[in-house]
């Protein structure tokens, strides 16, 4: 009896191990991410403007209906990539990604800069240059730093009134998106 | 044969233990990473920029766009306040009221996350739509039975879960952990 119950013991610690592993891997062995979700939409260095959520249909990026949403793909490898224009007086967001759907850094116009996003996105390579004074950006640039080069933006915006929708996601796309050219 | 027994035994045990704790570490999660208020389920690291492995394995199951830190926290509820899970055949009613933020939305999805308003209505209610008591308190009825007051018409049949998005929110957040107030959910009547 007593042997019995050491196996089982033991089946339940192994159960453990694998438990971890399986936490741990997951995020490595999924197919569907984030990041592949995102890539379909094709948005490299542009805002594009999703489409509103409606009855009855699959949201599987999980989208709040009351909002609008902009979303840009970004790769450092090209240069640092800048978020640059001016967004209507209501609220707004802009959260940056990785690959893995984390979110790196989340802002919202609340925190004192208006209602013009003007923001510069640096890998830690480009940081240094920035530091050394190497590239030249403007005065009051918000400066992020990102650990990887393959990243996305989501800038979300909630027009209070449906009637103000369609000026507010006119705006939102004329944000630009991207390297500096 | 008594051993060959009992290894299969440590064998079923560990696979039982090691999957089955991991399945619900990601979809229930209440002893890892999420956190629950009531009926309302939270992942509070869901928007950090260093996330523990469960949420962000939890992170990579959903795949959706979650909300930064700073930017707002989203509850789900799959019950009412007793414990039984939300059906469309069933009208329910939401009173209380929610942690300090900009606004706040409140919307009906399938388990497939597939909205559930009524067709020509909004798909969502929104903070600045509702109408309160004196002291800030509301009443929002939830279901497909016509109801008086702040209503939140939905369509269809079977069960259903309700998804509260608090954007800009003190909730949960390090500074106000005290804070914590969500509205309850009771059953009003079934069809």
């Amino acid at each position: 009896m007593t042997r019995t119950l050491l196996w089982l013991i033991g089946g339940v610690l192994l159960g453990g191990v694998i438990h971890i592993i399986a936490i741990l891997t997951l995020p490595l062995l999924a197919e569907e991410t984030t990041w592949s979700r995102v890539s379909a939409f094709e948005a490299e260095n542009r805002m594009l403007v999703l489409d509103r959520v409606a009855q009855g249909v699959p949201n599987p990026l999980r989208l709040d209906p009351e909002l609008s949403y902009g979303l840009c793909e970004i790769d450092l490898s090209n240069g640092p990539a800048y978020l640059n224009g001016v967004l209507p007086d209501a609220f707004w967001s802009v959260a940056v990604y990785d690959r893995n759907g984390v979110v790196i850094y989340s802002t919202t116009n609340r925190d004192g800069i208006g209602q013009t996003v003007d923001m510069g996105i640096f890998n830690p390579a480009q940081t240094r240059l920035l530091a050394q004074q190497q590239i030249d950006i403007a005065e009051g640039l918000l400066i992020v730093e990102s650990a990887t080069n393959e990243l996305f933006v989501l800038v979300r915006l909630s027009p209070p009134h449906e009637a103000m929708r369609a000026r507010f996601e006119q705006e939102l796309s004329e944000i630009t998106c991207g390297p500096r050219t | 044969m008594r051993f060959i027994l009992r290894l299969l035994a440590a064998i079923a045990t560990a696979l039982t233990v090691g999957f089955g704790l991991s399945y619900y570490a990601l979809t229930d999660g209440r002893l890892f990473g999420a956190i629950s208020l009531g009926p309302w389920t939270a992942w509070p690291d869901v928007g950090s920029p260093t996330p523990n492995p469960y949420t962000r394995g939890h992170l990579t199951r959903e795949a959706a766009l979650q909300l930064g830190r700073s930017e707002g926290l989203q509850f789900v509820a799959g019950a009412d306040s007793d414990g039984a899970m939300l059906d469309l055949g069933c009208s329910y009613q939401l009173t209380g009221r929610v942690p300090v933020s900009t606004f706040w939305t409140l919307s009906a999805i399938d388990a497939a996350w597939v909205n559930l308003a009524a067709p020509g209505t909004e798909a969502a209610l929104r903070s600045s739509e509702i109408v309160r008591e004196t002291d800030g308190a509301f009443q929002i009825h939830v279901g497909t039975l016509l109801r008086p007051g702040n209503w939140l018409e939905l369509a269809g049949e079977g069960e259903f879960q309700l998804v509260l998005t608090l954007y800009d929110t003190t909730a949960l957040s390090t500074f106000a952990a005290s804070n914590v107030n969500m509205p309850s959910i009771t059953l009003e009547q079934c069809s």
